[in-house]
């Protein structure tokens, strides 16, 4: 009887689990729905299945050039990535393994760093990108975007690598190892876990970017797809279907991503926050 | 290993020199542009003032009225979804499906905060909108409101959406935060017999302050993030009743061309968040000595 008990007991709680989790998917699927309504429907009911399923908005922003933006986008939170990647490798390597001077002081820099957003630095940005005419390219937003990042890939990547055993950097070094093979060999390797949660990271955050591709990029055929939406939804205000399709292609690739590397995105969120 | 300590600064050279220029310079020349100003708006030629821009600051109601709702934006978050998550998480901390439903909760914060902000205008919709017809059909029209549209109920309203995509963040955080803990604290409340409540207000809560408080810091300077979300969602509207300060700085930039006067207001908005976050920060360590 305990047992029947303890399933009565569970209710309760599976009821609030689920609230929530419902809660959590009712805008992703109104997003996903309304894009393939036909036009007027998104007004009768915000969720419920079209009478008729139709794809007409998605051949559009096709036709319309859309997927340039969506290059755009894909470029941008690519190289934003690497670069951040290799540099907090290096940086945390040094952290992580090495004894030198200042190093404490660099590290409160780094923490310093975590805590400074976009608004923080907006202006003087703003006025040196425009001075190097990087206006409305997307080196001028991977720069700052780079800055934004790279402080928190330094501060992960140096916790993961004081993971690494101590004992076996020490018998690279007796074998012999320089740092190119140390790094390479042993670090690198043990790592790549890490290293791919970082980078999921650092796209994801690139990707979703907003306040410096607005602030730096006016040209419609520059801007990532973030930026692009806004301008479409200045032009076609009451085109939900189309919103709504421009949103459910900004957010496959993000969503596609999670699925196959959910516990990729824990790790690094998790670890990133609490060693904090 | 004094072999191993050479070259240390080569590898950290393309951060140094990175973040000194992207990052550090920009906080410095920040405060340098604080104290300039130009003749007119847009203009590039800059005359030094002093603190003027300060004293202007001062007596700025707008900016005073955003920097209140920042905070504001804070205090909710910390009441919603940190709270809200915290609760979660010790009710998933025992069971198998635990990630299956902390990845469902994920997914909003995977979400762009400007898609949030589209999905959730058509949802507040007064006439349309899914939480007004979910209202009348509850027979609870009487409820009904222009949630984006009314003063009183707007920051809400939009802080609901920040909450959204934020409480399974902190359900996750929480959630590494539990298994830090010793499971046999648990085991040896409840063979004293403790119930569930009780454990949770006098383990799983007090285990967790340290994580609460990393919380607390993300989400003050996450409150500064939140630009994109009320940038689409209500641009400030009703009558500035949403206005945030990164908001301010937007407009000041863009629209005014008021440049250094936006620096101004970044400088004391990045002092305001250093200073908190190393409050919070000095608090924690001197109560865990």
């Amino acid at each position: 009887m305990t047992s029947y008990k303890k399933y009565l007991n569970m209710i309760p709680i599976h009821l609030v689990l689920i609230f929530f989790a419902i809660f959590a998917l009712i805008p992703i699927w109104i997003i996903f729905i309304s894009s393939v309504k036909p036009h007027l429907e998104v007004y009768k009911n915000q969720i419920a299945l079209p009478e008729e399923f139709k794809f007409q908005f998605y051949q559009i922003l096709f036709k319309q050039g859309y997927y340039k933006n969506f290059l755009q986008s894909f470029y941008f939170a690519s190289l934003t990535t690497l670069i951040t990647v290799i540099i907090s490798t290096l940086a945390a390597y040094a952290f992580a393994i090495k004894i030198f001077f200042g190093k404490t002081f660099l590290f409160v820099l780094v923490l310093i760093g975590l805590m400074i957003s976009e608004i923080s630095i907006i202006v003087p940005v703003y006025i040196m990108i425009t001075d190097l005419n990087l206006q409305n390219t997307l080196l001028g937003i991977i720069i700052p975007q780079v800055a934004l990042g790279l402080s928190f890939g330094i501060f992960l990547l140096t916790t993961f690598f004081k993971e690494v055993p101590k004992e076996l950097i020490e018998a690279s070094v007796v074998d012999g190892c320089d740092d190119k093979k140390i790094l390479y060999n042993v670090i690198l390797p043990l790592s790549m876990p890490s290293i791919k949660a970082l980078a999921l990271i650092e796209f994801l955050w690139a990707w979703n970017s907003f306040f410096f591709p607005l602030v730096l990029i006016q040209d419609t055929q520059v801007m990532p797809m973030s930026v692009r939406i806004i301008d479409f939804m200045g032009r076609y205000l009451f085109n939900y279907g189309g919103i709504a399709t421009v949103c459910i292609l900004m957010f496959l690739p993000i969503f596609i991503l999670y699925l196959v590397s959910q516990s990729s995105f824990h790790r690094g969120i998790t670890l990133g926050g609490l060693k904090g | 290993m004094t072999l191993l300590n050479k070259n240390a600064y080569f590898f950290l050279l393309p951060a140094i020199i990175y973040l000194a220029i992207w990052l550090f310079f920009p906080l410095l020349n920040n405060t340098y542009l604080s104290l300039l100003n130009a003749e007119t708006a847009r203009s590039r030629d800059y005359f030094f003032v002093g603190l003027d821009n300060y004293a202007e600051l001062m007596k700025d109601k707008i900016f005073w009225r955003a920097l209140l709702h920042n905070i504001i934006w804070v205090i909710l978050s910390i009441f919603f979804p940190l709270v809200i998550g915290l609760i979660l998480a010790a009710i998933l901390y025992n069971m198998r499906s635990r990630l299956f439903y902390a990845s469902i909760f994920f997914i909003p914060h995977t979400f762009a905060l400007i898609i949030t902000a589209i999905v959730w205008r058509w949802m507040y919709h007064p006439k349309y909108g899914l939480i007004n017809q979910t209202l009348d059909n509850l027979g609870l029209g009487f409820f009904k409101m222009h949630w984006l549209g009314n003063e009183n109920t707007a920051l809400v309203a939009v802080n609901m959406m920040g909450s959204w995509s934020y409480y399974g963040f902190c359900v996750l955080i929480f959630l590494a935060g539990l298994q830090n803990i010793d499971p046999t604290l648990n085991d040896a409340a409840k063979i004293d017999g403790a119930g569930p409540i009780q454990r949770f207000f006098k383990i799983t809560v007090p285990l967790l302050k340290n994580t609460f408080m990393f919380l607390v810091i993300w989400t003050i300077i996450g409150s500064m993030r939140f630009f994109d979300l009320i940038f689409v969602a209500t641009n400030g509207t009703p009558n500035l009743a949403t206005d945030i300060t990164g908001l301010y700085i937007y407009r000041l930039i863009m629209q005014q061309g008021r440049v250094t006067y936006a620096g101004t207001i970044s400088v004391i908005l990045t002092l305001f968040i250093l200073s908190m976050s190393f409050f919070v920060i000095k608090n924690l360590m001197k109560e865990n000595d």
